[in-house]
């Protein structure tokens, strides 16, 4: 008996994808998540730009992680020239990655999640029959798009985050109305976890996982951090990101994963509370308690569960990194100056869809040689045909159509970013027509 | 009146244009009223892949010979088709350097795996359709997305500013970058619509949005000239967002006989 699983085109998913699999005699033959996406060339395109122009090119990467791969690239274009940029510039910086932290996990959570665990074609049909979570759901999107304005001055590829500092720091009266606003959408944070908490999580999905994120000896919980930790008890430090994103061709699927030690791993929402959540305060703590993940889950579904926790977390952090700029007295900065020099800087943030490694080298004129970006969804690959191959092998005689529906809800709890992905990604063979997207 | 019947596309690119169409969120729940859209993939599960179409909003460049067939099938099946956002309308950062070989570029960045799919040169659009209407932007302003919905369920083609940035600008009384701070600006050749976002910031103009009807690119590039910036930088800066527009590659043929 043969079944096949063959999804040309996901649905609700950032980018180009599909799903491949195939089961012969009641067996997993064959899993794939495909992608089609078109290459750009950007790491070979911007060799020979100077590296001013680097960050605003490589954001183009992804337009809903642009924040954070703006960020990652300041970091790594600074960590190569050593230069040291001020505590207000540091807290800004983290301001604009924890509010694209808030659009992208919205957005993931009632837009393209949600809907599938309440059996809704999107959120366009999930607002009629739940039109109030749906408007909390946009209204704080929303807001995460507000702190990206202010800070970055765009939602989408922010400006006004440059090498050094910012054009243009947002005044104290700016960033207070930002704050109330804040103070409002954690109300409302709070009361959509309760939808969240009513979901119930299927468990046909589990499998073993090592997750990974950044870590540090800091007590809180952050998106930032000075190593790579694992759920094995490894670490690594960023610089030596090659030994974790050791990516590998695999035949079967022509795309290149990524191991650590011969084994897939996750990173994203889920390795975080997973790895940091014991640091979690105040709504974030509790919400985590709310939600069921104060034990260990290898259920890849949780992933949405630790989005709505981090959720709340990004906008208690947010409200607390205001409160602290406004204490300390916020200072018209002008960029640190920057004097470039040759050698390399590498520099990694957690997205909202897991760790993401920008590493670049400079001549001495400070013209870039080389430029190397690791993505989140290009690590998570092999761990979500792992999950693909768990799940299919749990729901071997259920009918396809079924089948296809669960095997999606796995993809889509990655939250995956084909766009970021395709860089280094590749790739289904040749085909002489796409399905429509 | 029935409602227009809309599709909103992909092709290559960052999914910029539909995350600012998403991020109209006040909005959001009005445009499903008075648009039937049929297909969205970034948003949607069940979308009418074969159905005719009043308007299809396309964003992303053509990167893949396939991408040119998918296009063509949008344009059959639509009344108007929309170019939304600077891949789709000029080529867009992937187009910076279409001179070099995708070969070469395939196997620098794959090695051996790059032989297995294909790659050309990044073209907006128009290279491959009639494009009835162009909204650039890297990425679009909500604003003019809005606009032109608007313009269109009315049965009116948009109207889109046909001024420089550098007007803007000045309207906004802006110190200018380029003349007074001797920034690599070029506003004073870029399509305005954005309300001189970045100048507002102090950040001097990269061209994001496409050059401007009639840019005047070789007075451009001399003054950037005499405020000291060199050669090399300057047609970087120039190539980096709409390489194959037409008024550029006029300037760099024109630059390449002297």
């Amino acid at each position: 008996m043969k079944k096949s699983v063959v999804v040309n085109h996901l649905c609700r998913i950032e980018g180009h994808g599909g799903i491949n699999v195939a089961i012969e005699d009641g067996k997993v033959a064959r899993v794939e998540m495909d992608i089609f996406e078109g290459t750009r060339f950007l790491e070979a395109l911007v060799v020979g730009r100077s590296y001013n122009e680097i960050p605003p090119i490589l954001s183009r990467i992804c337009a809903i992680c642009s924040a954070v791969h703006t960020i990652t690239s300041l970091m790594a274009v600074e960590d190569a020239f050593d230069t040291k940029i001020s505590t207000q510039t540091e807290l800004l910086r983290e301001l604009l990655v924890q509010g694209g932290n808030i659009e992208s996990h919205a957005l993931h959570i009632f837009c393209l999640a949600v809907p599938d665990f309440l059996g809704y074609s999107g959120a366009f049909t999930l607002a009629t029959d739940h039109p109030e979570e749906v408007k909390i759901g946009l209204g704080l999107k929303k807001l995460g798009n507000t702190v990206q304005e202010t800070i970055g001055g765009r939602a989408v590829h922010p400006v006004n985050a440059v090498l050094g500092g910012f054009g243009k720091v947002p005044t104290k009266e700016t960033l207070l109305r930002v704050k109330e606003e804040l103070i409002k959408g954690l109300k409302d944070a709070l009361v959509a976890i309760e939808f969240i908490a009513s979901l119930e999580i299927p468990s046909f999905s589990e499998s073993p996982t090592i997750y990974a994120a950044l870590g540090s000896s800091a007590q809180e919980y952050s998106l930032f951090g000075d190593k790579v930790i694992f759920s094995s008890g490894d670490s690594r430090e960023i610089k030596s990101y090659k030994e974790l994103c050791n990516e590998t061709v695999i035949p079967h699927s022509h795309a290149k994963h990524s191991y650590f030690k011969g084994r897939p791993f996750m990173v994203g929402a889920l390795a975080r509370i997973m790895l940091n959540g014991h640091k979690l305060k105040f709504e974030a703590k509790r919400t985590k308690e709310k939600l069921g993940l104060n034990s260990p889950s290898e259920n890849i579904l949780h992933n949405n569960t630790a989005q709505a926790i981090e959720l709340v977390y990004s906008l208690e952090r947010s409200i607390q990194i205001i409160d602290e700029l406004v204490e300390r007295g916020i200072k018209d900065e002008k960029p640190v100056k920057i004097k470039p020099k040759a050698g390399q800087g590498t520099a990694a943030v957690e997205a909202p869809r897991g760790t993401l490694y920008h590493s670049y080298t400079f001549d001495k004129e400070g013209r870039l040689t080389r430029a190397d970006v690791i993505t989140p969804t290009a690590q998570n690959l092999a761990n979500i045909e792992k999950d693909f191959r768990a799940s299919a092998e749990r729901l071997v005689d259920e009918p396809e159509d079924s089948l296809q529906a669960k095997l999606e809800m796995v993809a889509r709890a990655y939250d995956p970013c084909i766009s970021c992905s395709v860089h280094l990604v590749r790739l289904t063979p040749k085909r002489t027509t796409l399905p429509l997207r | 009146m029935a409602k227009p019947k809309v599709g909103i596309f992909g092709i290559t690119g960052c999914a910029g244009e539909q995350i600012v169409i998403l991020n109209c969120e006040d909005q959001l729940m009005d445009i499903l009223k008075i648009l039937d859209i049929r297909s969205f993939h970034t948003a949607l599960s069940e979308n009418d892949e074969k159905c005719d179409l009043d308007i299809a909003f396309v964003e992303g460049a053509v990167v893949q010979p396939e991408e040119e067939i998918l296009l063509k099938e949008i344009r059959k099946r639509s009344r108007l088709l929309i170019a939304l956002g600077t891949c789709a309308v000029w080529g867009g950062v992937a187009a910076m350097k279409n001179e070099v070989s995708r070969e070469r570029l395939k196997d620098e960045i794959y090695g051996p795996a790059g032989k297995i799919f294909e790659s050309i040169p990044a073209q907006p659009l128009c290279s491959f359709v009639k494009v009835d209407f162009s909204i650039s932007g890297c990425p679009i302003e909500k604003e003019q997305f809005l606009q032109a919905v608007a313009s269109l369920v009315h049965g009116d083609i948009p109207i889109l500013p046909k001024y420089a940035v550098c007007t803007e600008c000045k309207t906004n009384e802006n110190t200018c970058l380029l003349l007074e701070k001797g920034g690599l600006c070029l506003g004073p050749i870029t399509v305005g619509g954005c309300d001189a976002r970045c100048l507002s910031y102090s950040i001097p103009c990269s061209g994001c949005r496409g050059p401007v009807e009639e840019a005047n690119v070789a007075s451009e590039v001399e003054i950037l000239k005499e405020k000291g910036f060199t050669l090399g930088d300057v047609h970087n800066q120039l190539r980096t967002f709409a390489a194959p527009a037409e008024a550029l590659q006029t300037y760099f043929a024109k630059r390449g006989r002297e």
